[in-house]
C-alpha cells in the first residue's frame, strides 16, 4: 500500500519557471466546468443503464448468456413462423392451406414465448435490484441528483423496456417476414398494419405487468436465489390455483381466482386484442368481460408501483 | 548531536504544521455565508434523540466532525444531504434548505458513506462513470472526470479490475473517488479511515488533506478518532449525545499553551538549571521539560543552551492542549464520550491503534 501514491500526488502544480522540454508536468486537480444536466438526465441514464445491465451489455460474457439465450429462444418460433409462411407462398395454392394451418401467428406468438418471458423476469430482475440493496449501493445513488422516486421509475421503466424488446422482437420478425416474403409488398403492408396496435398493446401490458411483479418481488428479496424462486412462484402458482378452482369449485366466486394469475390475465387480453379464442381453460370458464382483465392488469401495475415507491421511500440508505 | 540537527528540529517545531492551516485560512478568508448552518436542529427516532438542538455554523476548509460512535455524526451528515427528515429546527447547505432542496444540494455535495457500498462485479471505472452520470454529468464528462479522480486517489493502474478483488484501502479510495467525481463544492466523508491499517489510514488522511487544501474543496470529515481529526482538520465540531460540545478552529482548541516540551538524553537537570539561569522557567513533565516560551528569540535560547551543554536532543515541540482533554473537561457527565476519547491516543505523530 505505502508508496503507491501516484506521480500526480506530488504537489508540483505550479512549478513556476519556463516550461522546459522533456519534463512531465503534474497538472494538478482540474475542476469540472462542463454541464450538469441534473435529475432528468440522471433518470434517463439509469434507465438506459438498466436496459444494458438486463442484457448483460457492458458486463462480462457470462452475464450475457441468460438474457441473450432467452432472447434467441424467443426468436426461434418467429423464425419458424416466417419460414413456414415463405414456403407456403412458394407452394402457391396448395401452400394457402399450409399457411392457415401454421400454429404461429401474431396472436399465438405471445403464448409461444410466454414461458421465456417469465424465465427472463425471474432471472434478470433480482440482478438489478437485489445487488443495489445487498451491497448497500443505494446510499451512493440516493446521495446524488437522483431522487428515490427517480430510482424506482428508472429501474422499473428500464426493465419493462428490456421485456418489451424481448416480446416485440419476435413479432417484428414475423411482421417483416410477412411483408418481405409477399409478392405485393405494399398490399401486404396494408394488410398487416392494422394489427400493429394489438401487438404493441399486448407487448406493453406484458412488459408492464410482468416487469412490475418481478421488480416488486426483487425489491423485497435482496438475495438473488430467493428472489428468482419467489418470482417464479408468484407467476406460476396462481394459474395452477385458477385451474384447480375452475375444475373443482362450485361457487360462483371461484371463477374470479383467474384474475390472480398474471399468465391468464395476459392470455385474456391477448385474445381480446387479436380477436381470437383465449387459449386458457380458466379464462374461458370464467367468462369475464375483457374490460375486467384490462382493469386488473393496469390496476396491478399501479398498486405494485405504489408498493415499490413506498418501499424505496422507507429503505435505509 | 550536531547543532545542525538541533536547528532542523527547532525549525520544524516552530513552523511545522501550522503552515498548512494558515495557508488554508488565507484561501478561505473572503467573507462568505457559512457553508453549512444548522439552527436548533433536532432529530428524534422512536426512543432515541439522535440530534438535540444542534446549532452550528461551518465555514469552508477541512472540518472535523468528531464524537464517539452513536454521537449523531452520521445522522447529521445524512440530514445535510437531505436524505432524512428533520424533526425540528433547520439546516442549510450552500444556502440551500435541506428540507426541500435536497436534490439540488446533492448536485454539489459528494458523500462517502461509512459502510461498504460497492458492488463487487463492477470495475472502478465502470462504477465511478455510472455514478458520475447519476450526478447529472453527460457521458463524455463522466468518463473524463472518472479518469481524473481515479488518478487523484491513486487507483489509475487498477481501474479496470473488478472491485471485488480490491483491498480495503483501495475500496475506500473508490468510495472517495465516487464522492469527488462530480467535482462537488463540499465533501461529506463519514469515517473515511474505517477498517484501514495504520499505513492505509495515513494515506487516506493525506488524500483528504490534499483534496481539501490543494483542490480547494470544502470537507466535513466525521471520525471518532481524535488523532486523525487533529492531523488534517482546520476546524473542529465536537458532538456528543447529539449535542454540540465545541465548534472552533482546531488551533484554538489544541492551540499552543505557550509551553514547549524539550526532551534530551541524560542531562535534564543541567538543562533545567541552564535555562533557569537564562531566565526561562522550567517544569519537569515526565521525561520532558516544559519551558514557557513567550517570544521567538526564546527558541534560540533553548537551542543554544542545549548546544552549549552538548546534549543529545530527542524532541522539541510546542505543547498543545490535547483534544482528549477537551472531551474530558467538557463532558464529565457522559462517561461514554470520555471513554471514547481516552481510548484514542492523540499525541501528534502516533497514529491511533486499530479500532473499529
Amino acid at each position: 500500500m505505502t508508496g503507491d501514491v501516484p506521480a500526480g500526488a506530488a504537489p508540483t502544480a505550479n512549478g513556476g519557471g519556463a516550461p522546459s522540454t522533456g519534463s512531465i508536468y503534474d497538472l494538478g486537480y482540474r475542476h469540472y466546468d462542463g454541464p450538469r444536466l441534473g435529475r432528468r438526465h440522471a433518470l434517463v441514464a439509469l434507465m438506459t443503464y438498466t436496459i444494458r445491465t438486463t442484457y448483460g451489455i457492458g458486463r462480462g460474457g457470462r452475464a450475457k448468456i441468460i438474457p441473450f439465450g432467452l432472447a434467441a429462444m424467443g426468436i426461434v418460433p418467429a423464425i419458424v413462423a416466417v419460414a413456414i409462411l415463405a414456403l407456403a407462398r412458394q407452394a402457391g395454392e396448395a401452400g394457402q392451406l399450409l399457411a392457415e394451418a401454421s400454429p404461429l401467428r401474431y396472436d399465438s406468438l405471445y403464448g409461444a414465448i410466454a414461458q421465456i418471458v417469465f424465465l427472463f423476469c425471474a432471472a434478470q430482475a433480482p440482478e438489478l435490484l437485489g445487488k443495489d440493496q445487498r451491497y448497500h449501493v443505494l446510499s451512493l445513488y440516493f446521495s446524488r441528483a437522483l431522487a428515490r422516486t427517480d430510482y424506482v421509475i428508472a429501474r422499473v421503466g428500464g426493465f419493462a423496456i428490456a421485456i418489451l424488446i424481448l416480446v416485440l422482437l419476435p413479432q417484428a420478425i414475423v411482421f417483416l417476414g410477412r411483408i418481405l416474403s409477399a409478392p405485393d409488398i405494399v398490399a401486404e403492408l396494408g394488410d398487416n398494419l392494422p394489427v400493429l396496435p394489438a401487438i404493441i398493446g399486448q407487448g406493453l401490458l406484458t412488459a408492464g405487468l410482468l416487469g412490475a411483479i418481478a421488480v416488486t418481488v426483487s425489491a423485497f428479496t435482496p438475495r438473488r436465489a430467493y428472489a428468482t424462486a419467489a418470482i417464479i412462484a408468484v407467476i406460476v402458482i396462481p394459474p395452477v390455483i385458477a385451474q384447480i378452482a375452475e375444475q373443482v369449485a362450485r361457487h360462483d366466486l371461484a371463477r374470479w381466482t383467474v384474475l390472480a394469475s398474471a399468465q391468464d390475465v395476459l392470455t385474456a387480453t391477448n385474445a381480446w386484442l387479436f380477436d381470437v379464442r383465449p387459449d386458457s381453460d380458466p379464462v374461458r370458464a370464467a367468462a369475464l368481460g375483457p374490460e375486467i382483465y384490462f382493469a386488473t392488469a393496469i390496476g396491478a401495475m399501479v398498486v405494485l408501483g405504489a408498493i415499490l415507491l413506498r418501499r424505496y421511500q422507507r429503505i435505509s440508505a | 548531536m550536531p547543532v545542525g540537527a538541533v536547528v532542523r528540529f527547532y525549525e520544524t517545531a516552530r513552523h511545522g504544521r501550522t503552515a498548512g492551516v494558515s495557508l488554508a485560512c488565507d484561501r478561505y478568508s473572503r467573507p462568505v455565508s457559512p457553508l453549512v448552518s444548522t439552527a436548533s436542529l433536532t432529530k428524534r427516532y422512536p426512543g432515541v434523540t439522535a440530534l438535540d438542538d444542534l446549532s452550528v455554523d461551518i465555514e469552508p476548509g477541512i472540518v472535523g466532525l468528531v464524537g464517539s460512535n452513536g454521537a449523531g455524526k452520521s445522522t447529521l451528515i445524512k440530514i445535510l444531504l437531505g436524505l432524512i427528515d428533520v424533526t425540528s429546527g433547520s439546516a442549510t447547505v450552500l444556502d440551500l434548505d435541506v428540507r426541500n432542496e435536497g436534490p439540488r444540494i446533492r448536485q454539489f455535495v459528494g458523500y462517502m458513506p461509512e459502510h461498504d457500498a460497492l458492488p463487487p462485479d463492477l470495475t472502478a471505472t465502470d462504477l465511478v462513470t455510472h455514478l458520475a452520470r447519476m450526478s447529472g454529468l453527460p457521458a463524455n464528462g463522466a468518463r473524463e472526470r472518472t479518469a481524473e479522480v481515479l488518478r487523484h486517489v491513486g487507483l489509475y493502474e487498477e481501474r479496470y479490475r473488478a472491485i471485488g478483488g480490491y483491498s480495503t484501502g483501495m475500496k475506500q479510495r473508490v468510495k472517495l473517488a465516487q464522492a469527488l467525481v462530480h467535482d462537488p463544492k463540499l465533501l461529506l466523508l463519514d469515517e473515511p479511515t474505517n477498517g484501514l491499517d495504520p499505513g492505509g489510514r495515513d494515506e487516506m488522511l493525506r488524500l483528504v488533506e490534499r483534496t481539501g487544501h490543494e483542490f480547494g474543496i470544502a470537507i466535513i470529515v466525521a471520525s471518532h478518532l481524535l488523532g486523525e481529526i487533529e492531523r488534517v482538520c482546520d476546524f473542529l465540531v465536537a458532538i456528543e449525545g447529539g449535542r454540540l460540545l465545541q465548534a472552533a478552529p482546531l488551533g484554538s482548541l489544541t492551540g499552543r499553551t505557550g509551553m514547549v516540551a524539550v526532551e534530551v538524553e541524560d542531562g535534564e537537570e543541567a538543562l533545567a538549571a541552564a535555562l533557569a539561569a537564562r531566565g526561562l522557567p522550567v517544569t519537569p513533565d515526565g521525561r520532558a521539560l516544559l519551558v514557557a516560551i513567550d517570544s521567538e528569540p526564546a527558541y534560540d535560547v533553548v537551542r543554544d543552551a542545549i548546544a552549549d551543554l552538548g546534549l543529545a536532543l530527542v524532541r522539541l515541540e510546542p505543547r498543545r492542549r490535547s483534544l482528549e482533554d477537551l472531551f474530558r473537561d467538557d463532558v464529565p457527565s457522559t462517561p461514554g464520550g470520555a471513554a471514547a476519547a481516552t481510548a484514542t491516543p492523540v499525541a501528534p505523530g502516533s497514529g491511533p491503534g486499530a479500532t473499529s
